[in-house]
């Protein structure tokens, strides 16, 4: 029993992991835009075909294939809001509405590009580690460590940065931001550049995982939003915590009642959070 | 007089070459499969089955039933392994496009979800669907050209628990109509073998991650996992993630040809050694002849269980033939059923079923258990429903 346990809290602790690098760049991207991005679960798809032609097209080491997938992402990023979200910038809704038809033509876009069948991604690192009676799968473990230097490397950019201080004073007011001196017309392109790269980025590292293929991106899209409304739309720390509860919540019921009562959990407790928190866990409400 | 002559001559021309176009006419037949999602490599293999038929029945100007010659379209719609569109796109086909003839569904949900639409209509239904309710003797225009479960699951677990030594089992199946169904088959299939089904688990069909159900799994010490009813992408996400955590006992797939698939998405180094149930011998000339004109035409490796469907079809076609009627489908439906000794791409084709569904619709053909030797099916026994050696 206490195997189980300790598997399922590893197992929990990767996936929580994972779900947080979605809903950071998600609440992100809703912080500075005010837009619910819903083609962030694409971003995911791309990022992750991005690595598979890295990595088996070009024969390029993963760590470079990772480093160019977020340069990539995140001129992608400046590029979809110059053309796709700059015109509907203080306009919830429409930005909204046109962020389901961008997912709708990037998922088709790669379904047309890349055809509908999963493709193989080779293994970056096979075997396992033991503690004892623990186990875990080397590939979790490398999925585990990058996604960590990454979220440390974006948390050191945010906080300890001019241009992380910039991007929050936008989050905070975005008319008294530019009256000190926040430059909007870059700020803008690169900030939601920065929440797609994290998105492709998971998309990369999960990748090996789970495999590639034109629809992957729905599933993360819905962790991201699971995660961001017990959180609180909007609050990096909440998104913290909520994907860490989310992912040990996931494995704890899996692995101790059945993989449909994890679901069941999981709704549960964000109508709860719904009910008794409406502004999610650290939310601090819409002022 | 002379113009006159020529002008009566070239009417005539004229009205003869106006017969002959009225004599070529179109046979529209459905392909109502997945193109998208888990299910797709079984639904592109279907829908390629159906294209290559037909291309076979065009190759000399069509399909020629009771002096008519039919060019066969086939007009294919994706269900994306759902019901709700399954039914939306079967009443496209019977009600908008007006085809008398629908290969798929690939899912159980959804056959069983056009079945009060396509019966109905009176409309020949050729599906994958694993379900036995598919079959039933008060849905006469359904058949199943694919061998499924319940016909082969008996003599290879016998087999294969005898000879590996097998005593527990573990399984994760979809939370659906087909993963149901299997569960309960294969459940009963290592009962009757000498093992046990010890620890099965449900699950959403889109799901990815598996890791904490196989560390559940793992946990009990069983000696093999089953893959029987998950779709092929599946199935190699359960071998990957198996092997991740150190699972080193035996992995069998019982059912549905997708070893290909299985060693793309989990690579060879997972998936040697696993035991998988094999519809295909490349030591048969014909079958080994369609592989490669399916890769040649497509680009890629073949689905299992596309040689089915081109046999299906084929079938399908050679009933009409006989009923000498294309409109007529209680014909087609009866001369289909009397067809017997088909010499298919597999091998002899029959009907059989009649004690297990209640009506002989279900494909009898022969069958093999493959060893997964380098990412390649390496057969080890040769199969039929008395058993394995």
């Amino acid at each position: 029993m206490s195997f189980l346990i300790a598997q399922s809290l590893i197992n929990g602790v990767i996936l929580g992991t994972l779900y947080l690098m979605m809903a950071i760049g998600f609440t992100l991207v809703f912080g500075i835009m005010r837009i619910v991005n819903f083609a962030h679960g694409e971003f995911y798809m791309i990022g992750a075909f991005m690595a598979l032609i890295g990595v088996t097209w070009l024969g390029l080491p993963y760590a470079a294939t990772l480093a160019l997938t977020v340069v990539f992402a995140v001129l992608l990023g400046a590029l979809v809001e110059r053309v796709v979200f700059r015109p509907f910038r203080s306009d919830e809704l429409s930005g909204m509405i046109a962020s389901l038809g961008l997912a709708m033509i990037l998922q088709n876009g790669a379904l047309i590009f890349f055809g509908p069948d999963p493709q193989a991604f080779p293994a970056m690192v096979s075997g396992v580690l033991r503690f004892g009676d623990l186990i875990i799968p080397k590939s979790r473990a490398l999925t585990l460590g990058i996604g960590v230097v990454v979220l440390i490397g974006f948390y050191v950019l945010l906080m300890h940065t001019r241009f992380g201080r910039g991007l929050r004073a936008l989050v905070q007011d975005q008319q008294v931001a530019a009256l000190y001196g926040v430059r909007l017309e870059i700020m803008y392109p690169l900030g939601l550049g920065l929440g797609i790269a994290l998105a492709a980025v998971a998309g990369a590292l999960m990748a090996p995982l789970f495999g590639v293929s034109p629809f992957i991106g729905a599933a993360p899209l819905l962790k991201a939003f699971i995660v961001v409304i017990l959180g609180g739309l909007g609050s990096i720390p909440g998104a913290a915590l909520a994907a860490l509860l989310l992912g040990l919540i996931e494995s704890f019921t899996s692995s101790f009642v059945s993989a449909s009562a994890a679901d069941i959990v999981t709704f549960a407790l964000v109508v709860a959070v719904l009910l008794i928190r409406p502004s999610g866990i650290l939310g601090r409400g819409e002022a | 007089m002379k113009s006159r002559t020529i002008l009566a001559a070239a009417s005539v021309l004229a009205l003869l070459a106006g017969n002959a176009a009225a004599q070529e006419q179109t046979l529209k037949i459905g392909a109502l499969v997945t193109q998208s999602g888990a299910g797709a490599s079984w639904g592109n293999g279907m829908l390629r089955a159906a294209e290559l038929a037909a291309e076979d029945a065009n190759k000399d100007g069509g399909l020629e039933v009771a002096g008519t010659k039919y060019k066969v379209e086939v007009i294919a719609y994706d269900d994306a392994y759902k019901a709700n569109e399954a039914v939306t796109a079967a009443n496209r086909l019977v009600f908008e496009d007006k085809v008398k003839y629908i290969i798929g569904t690939v899912g159980s949900a959804p056959i069983l979800a056009i079945q009060p639409i396509t019966e109905e209509a009176g409309v020949i239904t050729l599906t994958l669907g694993f379900t036995a309710k598919a079959l039933s003797a008060d849905k006469p225009y359904t058949f199943r050209p694919n061998p499924t479960t319940a016909e082969v699951a008996q003599p290879q677990i016998d087999w294969l628990v005898a000879s590996q030594k097998i005593k527990t089992v573990g399984a994760l199946f979809p939370n659906d109509e087909t993963g149901e169904a299997i569960a309960k088959d294969i459940g009963a299939a290592y009962k009757k073998a000498g093992a046990e089904l010890t620890a099965t688990e449900f699950f959403e069909r889109d799901r990815v991650d598996f890791i904490p159900l196989l560390t559940r799994i793992v946990a009990q010490g069983v000696d093999a996992i089953e893959l029987d009813g998950n779709s092929p992408v599946t199935a190699g996400q359960i071998v990957q993630q198996a092997r991740d955590i150190g699972f080193e006992g035996v992995i069998i797939r019982t059912g549905g040809p997708a070893t290909q698939e299985i060693v793309n998405v989990a690579g060879k180094q997972a998936t040697e050694g696993m035991f998988v149930h094999s519809a295909f011998n490349p030591a048969v000339e014909t079958a080994a002849a369609y592989q490669k004109r399916y890769s040649d035409t497509y680009g890629e490796a073949m689905n299992g269980f596309s040689p089915f469907f081109y046999d299906g079809t084929k079938m399908l076609f050679q009933a009409m033939k006989d009923a000498g009627t294309v409109e007529d489908t209680a014909a087609v439906k009866t001369a289909l059923e009397n067809i017997s000794g088909y010499e298919g791409v597999l091998g002899t084709l029959n009907w059989t079923g009649k004690d297990a569904y209640g009506i002989a619709h279900q494909l009898d053909s022969p069958f093999y258990i493959a060893r997964v030797e380098d990412g390649n099916e390496v057969i080890v026994a040769s199969c039929t429903t008395a058993g394995c050696k």
